[in-house]
């Protein structure tokens, strides 16, 4: 395959919040402007960073890096937990200005998106998109708050304007086109590539492909042969010259959702109990999504560092918290117990469109189904978790709700507290 | 870490309501708590999230020594005092 450098107008505009979640931290708080701040989960020592300020940074704080070691390298730093309803108003804000300029929007995750503006310009007066860029930088602050800031990068596809969007960072915008396109990568580093990390570079380097330019100059038969075996390998091709291959929705293969616990120490009992409470938080996503599944997986995390899992796939679907439940706490009883459990988790899989809208004529399948729903109407009135298994009460006010950091699918249920 | 103070407390408050550029604001200027009186020069962010079905409008607010939550129940027309961030953690940098 030989393809030129895709020479048409860059329509294709990617926006991301800078450290989305602190600098949201400190809009709100504005004590907390230029100092130091990491975001965490959970309020322990060996919760890690999921943000950084940039003032955190420049110490070297990097996300994933344990609250410990991120307060030795940053002492004065400011540990805040993560208040998902907080994100989930600032990731709308964003998403109803970016809907203003384009009906092809697409949020990548909770602090970045797309905006494709193929057929869009006529009605913008073929404002050109730096200009475009440069409003939206200003309605964010108009509409958050003066603390925001954003990257922005414009391309021809989405894996450039991605790439435009992390040049000058924080608050940069950046084009790049056929005109720079060589000029952009020289100074770049392979890892500089969104989607090329330690392996992929290795993999890269193997085949003699050192430089961003370099592996714009490979053949494609060269990466799909030589370097990454696959298709891949002409998607890169493409994706370098401008052409689109991004532009695809995954669908939803799994649901679940895991916990590391809050002490090492905990009787089997807690650990059933936030097992539990894990169990119904899977059923609200899953009954959120009109699914149900066939499957069930259970993982669990030593303290020796051994993990464990297993799974089982079952004849009949499953969609209730109780089923679920039973469901997953046969598999963790499988589990060796010869040491302490540090993390535990549960992920529905074998998912299928739900039947809840057809009776069956087995009562006892619609007494359940009449009962989840009930308790999703009820829970729905009165907040999340006000009717919930007695074995996961006390759970409820330990295990906090997590920020879905991979998709957007379950953002909607962010804005309940 | 920083030094968060969780009151979750009634309080009364004196707020503004007034229209920027056609948008309906509120900005709570003072508010009375245990006898004292914090004068507001700051909204941080508003944003509004559900308890079940009851709107609440959460406020973080500063008065420029101190962060303070407050939440504004829409059903019941209550201010609620959730926390004070004090900046004490400041001095210590």
């Amino acid at each position: 395959m030989q393809l030129p450098f895709n020479r048409a107008q860059p329509e294709i505009m990617h926006i991301d919040l800078n450290s989305c979640f602190a600098t949201v931290e400190q809009q709100a708080r504005p004590l907390l402007r230029n100092r130091p701040v990491g975001i965490t989960n959970r309020k322990t020592t060996f919760s890690c960073i999921i943000a950084a300020s940039y003032e955190a940074k420049a110490f070297g704080v990097k996300v994933g890096m344990r609250s410990d070691e991120a307060l030795r390298l940053a002492p004065g730093m400011v540990i805040v937990e993560t208040d998902p309803p907080k994100y989930h108003y600032v990731y709308q804000k964003l998403m109803a200005i970016m809907r203003s300029y384009s009906p092809d929007v697409t949020m990548k995750s909770i602090d970045e998106g797309v905006i494709d503006f193929h057929g869009t310009r006529q009605h913008l007066n073929a404002r050109p998109l730096a200009d475009i860029g440069m409003e939206i930088k200003q309605r964010l602050k108009d509409d958050v708050g003066c603390w925001m800031k954003c990257n922005i990068g414009i391309a021809p596809n989405r894996f450039l304007a991605k790439q435009a969007a992390s040049l000058h960072k924080p608050d940069g915008l950046d084009i790049i086109n056929h005109a720079n396109l060589r000029s952009t990568l020289f100074g770049l580093s392979l890892t500089d590539l969104s989607g090329i990390a330690e392996r992929n570079q290795a993999r890269l380097n193997a085949a003699g492909i050192y430089t961003p330019l370099q592996f714009l100059d490979a053949s494609s038969e060269t990466l799909h042969r030589l370097v990454f075996h696959s298709v891949c390998g002409d998607d890169w091709y493409q994706k370098l010259r401008g052409w689109e291959v991004d532009n695809h929705e995954s669908q939803v293969r799994s649901v679940g959702r895991q916990y590391v616990l809050e002490d090492s120490h905990l009787s089997q009992e807690a650990v059933n109990a936030r097992l539990a409470y894990l169990c119904e938080s899977t059923g609200v996503r899953l009954r959120s999504k009109d699914l149900c599944a066939r499957g069930i997986l259970v993982y669990a995390r030593y303290s020796s560092g051994d993990y464990w899992y297993n799974r089982k796939m079952f004849k009949t679907t499953f969609y209730s918290n109780a089923e679920i439940y039973r469901r997953a706490i046969l598999v963790f009883n499988r589990r060796p117990v010869d040491s302490e459990v540090k993390e535990i988790g549960v992920t529905c899989y074998g998912l299928e469109p739900s039947l809840n809208n057809q009776m069956s004529l087995l009562d006892e399948v619609n007494k359940e189904r009449w009962l989840s729903n009930t308790i999703d109407s009820i829970n729905q009135q009165y907040g999340e978790f006000t009717l919930t298994f007695a074995s996961s009460f006390s759970s409820r006010s330990i295990v906090k709700q997590k920020i879905p950091f991979g998709g957007t699918q379950y953002l909607a249920l962010l804005s309940h507290s | 870490m920083e030094d968060v103070i969780t009151l979750n407390q009634d309080v009364m408050i004196v707020a503004y309501y007034f229209k920027d550029k056609d948008q309906p604001k509120c900005f709570p200027k003072r508010m009375e708590y245990e006898g004292k009186q914090v004068v507001f020069t700051e909204t941080g962010l508003r944003h509004p999230t559900h308890k079940g079905q009851r709107m609440v409008h959460v406020f973080d607010m500063t008065d420029g020594s101190a962060d303070y939550r407050l939440e504004f129940d829409a059903m019941s027309l209550i201010w609620k005092l959730v926390y004070i961030a004090d900046a004490s953690y400041a001095a210590a940098i």
